[in-house]
């Protein structure tokens, strides 16, 4: 930003010292004016310069206006190319007034556009035409190129009223005046591209930093992923490793019990069947409670959902996340009456619906899931269907397979099969009042 | 934010508003704007007479058309600045001009018509000319209304003028036995007048008494009908017969003289035989008191300039213009007090009662009033003939304005002198200064 006003103080240096050329040499002119005037060689003079020249007072009053009106729509910002290009071009035809007030003698204004233009015009579209135009218009701004054709009077014409040493020292003072102007121009360039040049080295290091900052991001983004995959495997072999405990635990010491009854009863059949007989009992009592055992750890089994939460609830809310994860839509129907049931029935719907859900998504790629739950005569009827890319030949995975498992366990029946998306059909026979 | 873009739109109104009124100050546009209700014309007029001669009347013209223009156009006011002399009207103009106070109307001298008209300071007249249908050009003389043409534009109208005419000595003539020469008198008969005149009186070895005094080799060129321009300037003509004539001529006239230098006091005290002057100096010397100021030695009357073998009794005329500034806010009003003052033969006959000039109006030269006047004024009665005055207005050569036309004219007025002074063929140096005077007229168009 120091850059910045580095330059604009430059410009505004600039402003003031053609404000001081352009009254300077509308003062010298009014005053030669005014002095063949007062001389009495106003006839001669006019004569020489061969046209009416401009009443003295109005050079340096119009000169004033014509500068201060330049200076103003020089100041106006705006982000609208239209108005950019409108804008440069009035403060054109001021310069093109002032230069032709002053009879050629001064172009320097004419940079002061072209500073403008550089800095402001940084957005803008064909900027470097609008630089070209304004160099060309300098460029061409000659007084010998308009002298003959438009009547115009050299400074030099007006000056020969002073003396020859005051003449010359008023030129040189003009000239020196007009060459700062062009210096100030060039110092105000070479700051402009200073500025810019820090502005890109600015942006550049930035996006290095962005692109470090990536790097870095992806590499974490990988450790997460092995990382998951890690607790994935870890928790696998965790809930392996108590499976085993728990199946040594419980079926092992119940299967070890009834295994050494049986063999104690076949032994005792013979010689005291009624020992047999209490010796069953309690083989029976160690097989229920090996069932109860059993029970439990498949309790323990349960879906986190089913445990804290009624069936229904737990599947809006399981669908709901879905929805939220994938942001997938999930059109869920239901007619049938969602309590009461047995806790492997409740597990298994919960189950295949939610396989079916994932299903859908990870290998449809579906963007629409249905799913209707009925009941018919005691037989639950589930029913998904999604509009993904289905299956052309359905290759069971582990989900289906541990489906159709669990169903063939409460005598139920699974169906499949692709038609504008995949769509799956499953029923479970319900019994009612059983053993809960 | 917001306060910065009502700084940046306040900022352009103004910078628009600053830029208008430059361009109305640029255009003189704010000079249109009303600020009085009487609408003031001014006038450029100078204080004595044209033509030298200082009779006391010297705004009493301008005054009567003032009177006349604004009872016809009430809410109208005429001003002029009095006072300025005749020698300084040019560059008080000039000044006023720089200054840019130029009256809306004013006199230019006939010699420094084309440097104005040049320099774009006077209105091209040319168009309100031809749409005024109550303007009539042809009731002009069209010699005075040439010597306002610039180009083929009409920058100014004539106010008065008046016509070169030579003096005739008549008390040397008679005393010679010689008649007074007719109208179409030519320069055979001047030169044999001139050669019977030109005497040794007193005996005392020196020539005493001469033909001609003033006679130079424009009048000469104007006489046997040479056109030294072409209209625009651009060609010079000085290789023809009638130029080479002229300067023979002009040899043998001052062949006469044998080597004396003739001066035009030696007319003043009755001398010499012929002089040309301007009408407007018999008129200011013809009459009673000044009479006797000059020539009262001897009888004079004026008669038409001789003719050349290829030209006529022509001369040269000396115009007042009256021009209109070509940035006036009244185009109206002054082109109707312009035509007041030059078309209107209320005014224009006053010019033969306040002024020596002729007036440029046809009707009013020739009119009954006029001859009654100048016979009334010069008291003598033997016959005044107004159809040579009016010939010689009429037919008096035209000359074409363009840029430097003087200083081209100082280029001939060389080689004329350096071909008379020199003894080589005139055919051969007339070709060579045409050349250069060619190039000279060149020059003066590039620059």
């Amino acid at each position: 930003m120091d850059e910045n006003r580095i330059s604009n103080s430059i410009y505004a240096g600039m402003l003031n010292l053609n404000l001081i050329i352009i009254l300077y040499i509308a003062g010298i002119m009014a005053a030669c004016l005014l002095g063949y005037v007062h001389e009495n060689t106003a006839l001669s003079f006019l004569q020489q310069v061969g046209s009416i020249t401009m009443a003295p007072w109005k050079i340096p009053v119009l000169s004033v206006l014509l500068y201060g009106s330049l200076v103003l729509f020089l100041c106006a910002k705006t982000e609208n190319s239209f108005l950019i290009y409108g804008k440069t071009g009035i403060e054109i035809a001021i310069c093109l007034m002032l230069v032709r007030l002053l009879n050629f003698s001064y172009t320097g204004m004419l940079l002061l556009i072209l500073a403008d233009v550089t800095r402001r015009m940084t957005k803008v579209k064909w900027k470097y035409l609008a630089i070209g135009i304004v160099c060309a218009v300098y460029l061409l701004l000659d007084y010998n190129l308009f002298s003959d054709r438009y009547h115009i009077t050299a400074l030099e014409t007006y000056l020969v009223y002073y003396r020859g040493d005051i003449r010359s020292i008023l030129l040189v003072v003009k000239n020196v005046l007009g060459s700062l102007n062009i210096l100030l121009f060039i110092i105000y360039m070479i700051q402009l591209m200073r500025a810019q040049m820090s502005e890109k080295d600015r942006i550049l290091s930035l996006n290095d930093k962005l692109n470090r900052a990536n790097e870095e991001l992806q590499l974490a983004n990988r450790q997460m992923e092995e990382y998951a995959k890690e607790s994935i495997k870890n928790a696998e072999t965790q809930e392996r490793n108590r499976l085993a405990r728990e199946i040594h635990d419980t079926l092992g010491h119940s299967l070890t019990g009834i295994i050494t009854g049986l063999d104690a009863c076949v032994t005792l059949v013979d010689v005291a069947p009624d020992a047999v007989r209490e010796q069953l009992k309690v083989i029976a009592d160690v097989a229920r409670n090996g069932m109860t055992d059993v029970r439990r750890s498949v309790k323990a089994l349960r879906p986190d959902a089913l445990e804290k939460m009624e069936l229904e609830k737990a599947l809006i809310e399981m669908m709901e996340e879905t929805r939220k994860a994938s942001h997938v839509e999930i059109e869920y129907c239901c007619t049938a009456e969602l309590t009461h049931y047995n806790k492997d029935e409740e597990e298994i719907i919960y189950r295949i619906v939610q396989e079916s859900i994932t299903n859908a998504i990870r290998h449809g790629k579906a963007s629409k899931i249905m799913i209707a739950i009925s009941m018919e005569y005691h037989v639950m009827n589930i029913w998904v269907k999604d509009n993904g890319i289905g299956c052309k030949k359905i290759e069971k995975g582990f989900g289906l397979h541990h489906m159709e498992e669990r169903l063939a366990m409460l005598h139920g029946s699974l169906n499949y099969f692709t038609d504008n998306g995949f769509i799956l059909e499953a029923s479970i026979p319900i019994r009612w009042g059983e053993e809960r | 934010m917001k306060k910065d873009k009502w700084k940046q739109r306040s900022a352009v109104a103004v910078g628009a508003a600053l830029l208008l009124i430059a361009i109305v100050i640029l255009t003189d546009a704010y000079q249109k704007i009303p600020f009085r209700k009487e609408v003031v014309l001014t006038v450029g007029v100078f204080s004595d007479s044209y033509w030298e001669v200082q009779n006391g009347y010297s705004y009493q013209i301008l005054e009567d058309a003032i009177a006349l223009f604004e009872e016809e156009h009430p809410g109208v006011r005429v001003e002029y600045v009095s006072g300025i002399l005749k020698e300084h009207y040019p560059e008080w103009l000039a000044e006023q001009m720089v200054l840019g106070k130029a009256p809306d109307l004013f006199l230019v001298f006939g010699e420094n018509f084309n440097d104005f008209a040049e320099i774009g300071a006077l209105k091209d007249l040319s168009g309100l000319m031809e749409s005024d249908d109550s303007f009539e050009k042809e009731r002009f003389y069209s010699s005075a209304l040439n010597c306002g043409r610039y180009g083929e534009r009409q920058y100014a109208l004539p106010y008065e003028c008046a016509p070169k005419l030579m003096f005739v000595n008549k008390t040397i003539l008679t005393e010679e036995g010689i008649p007074l020469p007719g109208e179409n008198w030519t320069w055979e008969d001047f030169y044999e007048i001139c050669a019977a005149v030109t005497k040794d009186t007193d005996g005392n070895g020196t020539l005493d008494r001469f033909g001609v005094v003033g006679y130079t080799w424009a009048d000469a060129f104007d006489s046997n009908g040479v056109q030294l321009f072409d209209r625009r300037g651009t060609e010079c003509y000085l290789t023809g017969e009638e130029v080479r004539e002229a300067i023979l001529f002009m040899e043998k006239l001052n062949g006469l003289h044998d080597g004396y230098s003739v001066g035009s006091k030696d007319f003043d005290l009755g001398n010499v035989a012929f002089q040309p002057m301007l009408f407007s100096e018999y008129r200011a010397y013809k009459p009673y008191p000044l009479s006797i100021k000059k020539y009262s030695g001897f009888e004079w009357e004026c008669i038409p300039m001789p003719a050349g073998n290829h030209g006529a009794n022509i001369s040269e005329l000396d115009t007042l213009l009256l021009a209109m500034n070509a940035n006036t806010s009244q185009t109206e009003y002054a082109w109707e007090l312009m035509k007041l003052l030059s078309a209107d033969e209320r005014i224009q006959s006053e010019i033969f009662t306040y002024s020596e000039g002729v007036s440029v109006l046809k009707d009013v030269t020739e009119s009954d009033e006029t001859l009654q006047l100048l016979i009334e004024r010069s008291g003598d009665n033997n016959g005044f003939n107004l159809d040579v005055l009016s010939d010689a207005v009429e037919h008096a050569a035209v000359t074409f304005g363009f840029r430097n036309r003087e200083e081209a004219m100082e280029e001939v007025n060389k080689a004329v002198r350096d071909i008379m002074e020199g003894s080589s063929n005139i055919s051969m140096e007339l070709i060579i200064w045409n050349r250069e005077i060619n190039q000279f007229l060149k020059n003066q168009i590039n620059r």
